[in-house]
């Protein structure tokens, strides 16, 4: 266990605290073990969701506003550099998009704090999780960390739309061949399967209007990566993944994980509240393949 | 965003207003809708292609804005720098608040619901009411 934990200020949103609630806390038991402790801000409120497309839709930017308001302030009072980390590619996308939005008018910024009467600053900097693992701990230095052996796992990364685009306002990677999950697997150490379904849009938020058309795409995305000969595929994304889920429960094949779910494993934390069993396609199989490194040893 | 839509040229200004796009700026090189994932039809080309027409009332009544999911991947291919998904989203206002809801929320069903995810329904509000 590190000597001293890094405080950072973590937003959960809305399907983290519920549907999602095991990427949530896979994601904070790895953290503790990597050295930073994620502390949820304190009055916290939904983002929205999608952030608006339409330049005059003013009214979609209070949300995610009071969001970054209550960071900067959380940040102030323990006197710790302006940041937030989130989970969810929404949340992401949303909460980063809105800042950049301010940066770019900051006449927008002053009706937003009018509107609020609050006043958000602009110093808020909104990071993934993955972003900080790559960026801040250094995926070099968590390969160092991996205490099982996942060397016989064929992972298939999934990207998904929100968590690069659009890559200007983002900048976390390229959104036609990202490497951030790829080399994240990497540094854990199992077989990354490269598919051409990986930045493909699994339907998102269509399921609540036409859920056969996020069938198709789902299962899309699962075929190939199914052909590729992936054993397993994971997600930064609640909605990625139950979308994914639901669509492969037909097949039943192909477990959906969250990437921090595999690092858990990785790392060889225990999982039992991670909520496995929560999942459509049971990911038995795949924790039970996963053996620590010493026990590989005595097996031997 | 409220827009007469009986007049095409002003209905076109203040889209791009809304938008924040230059419609002109399309030159039809297609990328969008190759792309497109969720396979529009009219295409995000043609809808666009539509609006340069100045058939307006045509664009607006398509049905396949709806399809459309936000992903992005036209907005991010465009070489002119368009983002017709932000354009959708405008023709999608347009409806909304011209309308009824685009999804009926008493058909979606407890067991739906209880399967979502927050942020999908949280998003279909945000885009289909």
């Amino acid at each position: 266990m590190p000597e001293k934990m890094t405080h950072i200020p973590y937003y959960p949103g809305c399907t983290l605290k519920s549907k999602a609630l095991g990427y949530e806390r896979s994601a904070k038991d790895c953290a503790r073990v990597i050295g930073f402790e994620m502390h949820d801000i304190e009055k916290w409120n939904c983002c929205g969701a999608s952030f608006p497309l339409t330049k005059d839709n003013l009214m979609g930017l209070a949300a995610p506003t009071n969001i970054l308001v209550e960071a900067e302030q959380h940040c102030t009072e323990r006197k710790i550099d302006a940041q937030l980390i989130t989970l969810c590619s929404f949340c992401y996308n949303t909460l980063k998009r809105t800042d950049f939005a301010f940066k770019e008018d900051p006449g927008k910024l002053k009706t937003l704090n009018e509107f609020l009467d609050r006043k958000y600053h602009g110093n808020v900097k909104v990071t993934h999780y993955l972003e900080y693992l790559r960026d801040v701990i250094g995926f070099d230095n968590l390969s160092k960390m991996v205490k099982t052996d996942l060397s016989h796992l064929r992972v298939a990364p999934y990207y998904g739309c929100l968590l690069l685009k659009p890559e200007k306002e983002l900048g976390l990677d390229d959104p036609e061949e990202p490497v951030i999950l790829h080399d994240f697997l990497d540094a854990l150490g199992c077989q990354v399967v490269d598919f051409p379904g990986q930045v493909d849009c699994c339907g998102a938020y269509l399921i609540m209007r036409n859920p056969d058309k996020v069938l198709e795409l789902s299962h899309k995305i699962l075929d190939e990566a199914a052909e590729y000969g992936a054993q397993t595929l994971v997600t930064a994304c609640p909605l990625c993944q139950s979308n994914l889920d639901q669509s492969e429960v037909v097949r039943g094949e192909m477990p959906i994980l969250y990437f921090t779910q595999l690092l858990a494993i990785a790392l060889g934390l225990e999982t039992e509240h991670h909520q496995f069993d929560t999942h459509c396609v049971d990911p038995k199989s795949i924790v039970a393949s996963c053996q620590k490194f010493k026990e590989c040893a005595n097996a031997k | 965003m409220q827009i007469n839509t009986e007049n095409n040229q002003t209905a076109l200004r203040n889209l791009e207003i809304a938008t924040g796009e230059t419609i002109s700026d399309c030159y039809q090189c297609g990328k969008c809708t190759a792309g497109c994932p969720a396979s529009m039809d009219p295409s995000p080309s043609l809808l666009i292609h539509l609006l340069k027409l100045g058939l307006f009332n045509q664009a607006i009544s398509a049905e396949s804005v709806w399809d459309c999911m936000s992903c992005l991947t036209c907005s991010e291919r465009c070489p002119k720098n368009v983002n017709p998904a932000a354009i959708i989203e405008g023709l999608k206002r347009i409806h909304l608040n011209n309308m009824d809801s685009e999804i009926n929320l008493h058909s979606l069903g407890q067991e739906f619901l209880a399967h979502s995810t927050q942020q999908a329904v949280v998003s279909g509000f945000r885009k289909f009411v």
